[in-house]
């Protein structure tokens, strides 16, 4: 039996929605077949008030022993430091998280937000958030780039917005069946078995990519997403064509631009008017290239694509 | 709109829309217009029969060219267009 304390920072919920959503394995699994005992959820949890406090007492002095402690959304540090805006149980909610993670074997941040900020911390960041150990790309957040779990792990981060539910139950149960320590993680602590691949691994559209036909409306089927309306697919580390959403699909297969959620910048170019959904260029240019392609590569790479397109690849092939 | 670059209709081939701001002015001027106005888009997208700058860039790099129907599908713009002419909404 494992326990697993779920907490939240500044957040929205969305990723509780989205472990809520969880099927293989479905959150209910995590009870009855890996043994997995949810002390506390934000949404899930029996205690109120003094019990809740008693608990969490408990935890952190050690009776009550904490096998996973999942944070979702930001720890938040306003004003001027003590994190009063974000109070818990009778306390400011990041002296909740110093304390638990001192006592977890293994830490779990689910989302953009906890992992290194997400939209909480945009520019210009009012509720001083960060993530548990990035603020963005910058190593460190909350809790210091050197931090390690009692396991000796560092935070396992599961960025998105949301994560994915299976990605965050199978991590889960990774970590409560003891695999925890068979965990690769990735230079920004993501597992690599998710995180290695790009979004655009499996997209439906990767032939009109390959032949450089773009879609330029939204809802076409014909067309790739990268080179008008702002799709960072090719740049963005994530299974979510290869683990579909709902078992059905993704934001690309439905025609709309993945926006990166994955990726420590998330949400790129601080949501300046104009930067989403409209792929940034330079005199005609993408800015964000696809990952480890240079500009005369991909400049010579179209020349050829173009020249080579088959007649099909300008029609909807989707139409019956 | 081969016979009226020929004859030396005069576009604006600049500015060259450097960052997307500008590149939405232009698209915003071609929404004004008729859509059966040929010549309006011509001029204010900037139509020139041949490859442009030192890149050479033409119509058929771009991304909005549909080779075998040899169309520009820009939908403000949604005209046939020759892989060797060049315009300034000109994307890779």
């Amino acid at each position: 039996m494992a326990n697993l304390l779920w907490l939240q920072g500044g957040a929205c919920s969305g990723n509780t929605m989205s472990f809520l959503n969880a099927e293989e394995p479905s959150a209910c699994d995590l009870v009855t077949d890996f043994g997995i005992n949810i002390l506390w959820h934000p949404s899930l949890g029996l205690e109120l008030g003094e019990n809740l406090q008693k608990m969490l007492k408990a935890l952190t002095s050690g009776a009550l022993p904490l096998d996973i402690f999942v944070f979702e959304g930001t720890v938040v540090n306003a004003p001027n430091g003590t994190g009063e805006w974000n109070r818990f149980a009778g306390r400011p909610m990041r002296d909740w998280v110093t304390d638990l993670c001192k006592v977890a074997n293994f830490v779990v941040a689910i989302g953009d937000c906890a992992t290194w900020g997400g939209i909480p911390a945009t520019a210009p960041n009012p509720s001083d958030s960060q993530g548990l150990q990035f603020l963005k790309r910058s190593h460190g957040g909350y809790l210091g780039k050197d931090f390690k779990s009692k396991a000796g792990l560092p935070v396992i981060n599961v960025p998105g917005c949301p994560a994915h539910p299976d990605w965050i139950t199978q991590i889960v149960v990774a970590v409560a069946t003891g695999r925890g320590g068979d965990l690769a993680l990735d230079e920004f602590q993501r597992p690599k078995t998710f995180f290695t691949s790009f979004t655009q691994t499996g997209c439906t559209r990767n032939m009109h990519f390959a032949y450089k036909v773009s879609a330029t409306e939204f809802g076409q089927r014909k067309g790739c997403l990268f080179y008008d309306l702002g799709c960072r697919g090719p740049m963005t580390h994530s299974p979510c064509n290869r683990i579909l959403w709902n078992r059905q699909s993704s934001k690309t297969r439905a025609g709309m631009p993945c926006l990166g959620c994955t990726e420590p910048e998330f949400p790129f170019f601080d949501l300046a008017p104009g930067t989403v959904f409209k792929t940034q260029t330079v005199m005609g240019v993408p800015k964000d290239m696809p990952a480890g392609v240079d500009k005369t590569g991909y400049i010579k790479l179209t020349a050829a694509a173009k020249a080579a397109s088959p007649r099909w690849a300008e029609q909807d092939i989707f139409v019956v | 709109m081969a016979v009226m670059m020929k004859n030396g209709l005069k576009t604006q081939t600049e500015p060259f829309p450097e960052t997307d701001k500008e590149f939405a002015a232009i698209l915003g001027e071609l929404r004004q217009l008729d859509p059966e106005d040929l010549k309006g888009k011509m001029v204010i997208g900037g139509f020139i029969d041949q490859p442009y700058g030192p890149d050479q860039q033409r119509c058929l790099e771009c991304m909005y060219y549909l080779v075998h129907r040899q169309w520009c599908d820009l939908p403000e713009l949604s005209v046939p267009v020759d892989p060797n002419w060049w315009c300034r909404l000109w994307r890779i």
